[in-house]
């Protein structure tokens, strides 16, 4: 796996199966986390089996980003522009939830390859919520239209309390994330992975991305932001996002990308650590049999190690017949 | 905001399979096949001596290093083509290829559970033999790779018995009889301490059985493609088997009602995609028989698992072997056949009883002793009973209080693993 999938492996499956059982009226209680703070919770109750209460909840957003009604702006038209008939709003959210949808597995399309992209839709929610402004912002590029009522540099939330900056302009927009990792180990890999993602896009083949940045000070485009915002250990990655970036479908693949980006660096952080101790595992071993080799007498001890006590009771034939 | 407030994650890597999810639900979120496939093309390469192909090959190595999947995707890759190798990170419970394992966690946090593991307490299951250096182990991988803020490593056979101390009453004493798919473990455990010297364990696990459906079948001539043998078998262990109360009786109904008791296999052969069909017969209840008589399947052991039971118990405390008896706890896939607890129970009843007659005949029937109650439990939630009692226990705010923390093992080193304090105050 090298990205992230955009929607809730957890949801969709449990919708799916919801689905095909729908006959059977069972109770459903499930809460659960995703990584930057957003919590699911759905429910199902016996009496009516058709409909599902979903609630999010959202990161705390930071100071400087813009949240109406504990939403993002904009959020409401994309769930409604994305899932018609089949999710209402409810209002008041549950407790400690943002938002809480009521969905209505009847009113789902009989087309089964449209219901199942409409399911993958609903499990994508937190994309749907979360990257609204992002995608509002992205379409007005296609039609080459600046918002009058933008003052230059738009932060979004991200991770609690964290957020990632847009600049909005006529023919293309900005957008930088400050980076941010806890432990010392993590700040540099990361450091050097986003490095490696500059140097990558530099090749030949990727002349068509988006033109990426990596500084370890804050670009110039931030000077308006508050102090606090700007204090990033891994430093900070500046995206241009053209056009040609958010045509037709990609418009979608871009939101889901810019929108999990960080995300995406600390699960390759971690692959690499897990990478890395593999191969010092590896090299430990090879060193331990270079030492036993040098070790006199190594046939005995070979035999007192199979010693009888756990023979006794082995299944070897077994064994050895099922490998 | 504090990982505290969060729900922890709870993983119960079984040797069959994995139990993943977060505390406080009732179900796991996922239950998948604990397998890993590899694509390790890149570790015998041609030898190049150019600098060229050194880096293509090295960058074809990272690139692998990513390639690989788990569980059910697993299992097709590895059917579908031959790049990738099957590894099975645990046997009979013991974590055995730590490479693996470390990747499995490591797709079971990004890409099913989808959760960013420094935000995250972690719950994870040993069983009750396994060694210090293997939590040590578990321990460094979890704070050196994911960098998880908490971590608590449990026994297994006293979450099984946790689990069921919600739907009754609270009895943390019992014998808990963990037959998974790779290790089967009678384990006692008194107030909620597991008695280290009592514990036995059975070489007969659910492996077993579905290797014995699978003789049973080959030996009959059912026309089963080799290659996919393995996995019909276990199919059928997990649909059709159950368990009978006596071979003879049983092999009679079958014989006289063949249409009552043979099942039909129905599958696609893996290669051509020709169908096929074959019976499936007296394997149905000689499955599960193995573990009452284990002599039909191995020379190497025949104590049957109710003698092991009884035996266990008998080499335990004393004055804890009334309530033993009265609390066996069944957990494990395998003991999901149908009537197992009720032949267990049947059987160690048989045992106990014997013997009180035989002491009472000893004193010569002047004193009569009480009746031993003995009490197989078994609930729904037997196939996963470990991970529920997981999240029980970790759903609880003094769990987070019991866990390793970071910041402990930044101090001290993974020794800190090799002991796991008990909840206290909680049964």
């Amino acid at each position: 796996m090298i990205l992230l999938q955009s929607h809730s492996r957890f949801l969709l499956d449990t919708l799916l199966n919801r689905l095909q059982n729908i006959e059977k009226a069972v109770e459903a209680d499930y809460h659960w986390a995703e990584f930057d703070d957003v919590r699911y919770h759905i429910q199902v109750t016996m009496k009516n089996p058709h409909i599902l209460l979903l609630s999010v909840s959202l990161p705390t957003p930071p100071q400087e980003t813009v949240f109406l009604g504990g939403l993002p702006s904009g959020a409401i038209e994309a769930i409604k522009a994305a899932y018609g008939a089949v999710v209402q709003i409810l209002d008041p959210p549950r407790d400690g939830f943002n938002l809480t949808l009521k969905l209505n597995l009847s009113k789902l399309p009989p087309d089964e390859e449209y219901k199942h992209a409409l399911l993958v839709k609903i499990a994508s929610v937190r994309e749907v919520v979360l990257g609204a402004p992002l995608r509002g912002i992205l379409k007005k590029l296609t039609s080459r239209t600046v918002a009058s009522n933008t003052d230059g540099l738009v932060a979004l939330v991200h991770r609690p309390n964290e957020s990632f900056f847009l600049i909005p302009q006529a023919e293309k927009v900005t957008v930088i994330f400050p980076m941010r990792f806890k432990d010392s180990i993590d700040i540099v890999l990361a450091t050097s992975f986003l490095q490696e993602f500059v140097e990558a896009r530099r090749m030949a083949g990727l002349n068509t991305a988006p033109p990426c940045l990596w500084s370890p000070t804050p670009p110039l485009e931030l000077k308006e932001a508050p102090a606090e915002a700007l204090s990033a250990n891994a430093g900070f990655v500046t995206f241009v996002i053209f056009p040609r970036h958010v045509e037709g479908k990609k418009l979608d693949r871009t939101v889901c990308s810019l929108s999990t980006f960080h995300a995406y660096v600390s699960y390759h952080v971690k692959c690499s650590e897990g990478f890395m101790h593999t191969r010092m595992r590896r090299r430990v071993e090879s060193l331990i049999e270079a030492l036993d080799r040098a070790k006199p007498g190594m046939e005995n001890a070979k035999n007192a190690s199979q010693s009888r006590s756990f023979k006794r009771l082995s299944l070897k034939e077994a064994r050895a017949n099922s490998n | 905001m504090d990982p505290a407030a969060r729900p922890a994650v709870v993983i119960d890597n079984g040797s069959g399979y994995t139990k993943m999810g977060f505390a406080g639900n009732v179900e796991p979120c996922y239950i998948v096949p604990t397998v890993v496939a590899l694509n390790e093309s890149f570790l015998n390469p041609a030898r190049t001596s150019s600098k060229a192909g050194w880096l293509a090959q090295h960058n074809a190595g990272v690139m692998a290093d990513l390639d690989f999947f788990i569980g059910d995707e697993a299992l097709e890759r590895s059917r579908s083509s031959t790049t990738y190798n099957l590894s099975y990170p645990v046997r009979q419970g013991q974590v055995e290829n730590w490479d693996s394992m470390e990747r499995f966690w490591q797709q079971c946090i990004f890409n099913y559970l989808r959760c960013d593991p420094e935000d995250h307490y972690f719950l994870l299951t040993e069983s009750p033999l396994t060694a210090p250096e293997s939590r040590e182990y578990t321990g460094e991988i979890m704070f050196e790779t994911f960098n998880v803020p908490g971590l608590y490593i449990a026994v297994n056979s006293v979450l099984a018995l946790a689990a069921g101390y919600t739907t009754s009453k609270c009895e943390m004493t019992g014998v808990v009889v963990d037959v998974g798919d790779g290790a089967t473990h009678v384990v006692p455990v008194a107030e909620g301490y597991v008695i280290g010297s009592s514990i036995k364990s059975v070489p007969i696990a659910g492996k077993d059985v579905t290797l014995f459906v699978q003789q049973l079948m080959r030996e009959r001539g059912e026309n089963v493609p080799p290659e996919d043998s393995f996995d019909v078998a276990r199919k059928v262990k997990e649909m059709y088997c159950y368990t009978s109360s006596d071979i003879v009786k049983e092999f009679n109904k079958h014989d006289k009602e063949p249409s009552k008791y043979i099942k039909q296999w129905r599958g696609i052969k893996p290669k051509t995609g020709a169908p096929y069909s074959c019976d499936i017969g007296y394997e149905r209840f000689l499955g599960p028989e193995v573990f009452f008589n284990p002599e039909i399947y191995s020379n190497d052991f025949t104590t049957p698992l109710p003698a092991v039971i009884d035996k266990c118990i008998q080499s335990a405390p004393i004055d804890t072997r009334r309530s033993l008896y009265k609390n066996i706890v069944l957990s494990g896939g395998s003991t999901m056949f149908k009537d197992f607890h009720r032949r267990l129970q049947r059987d160690i009843k048989k045992i106990v009883d014997a013997r009180l007659l035989a002491s009472e005949a000893r004193v010569g029937g002047e004193l009569k002793s009480q009746p031993v109650e003995v009490n197989v439990v078994s609930h729904p939630i037997q196939r996963f009973a470990v991970w529920f009692g997981g999240s029980v226990l970790a759903s609880t705010p003094e769990f987070y209080a019991a866990c390793h923390t970071k910041e402990e093992y930044e101090e001290y080193g993974a020794s800190i693993c090799r002991t796991n304090p008990v909840f206290k105050g909680m049964y």
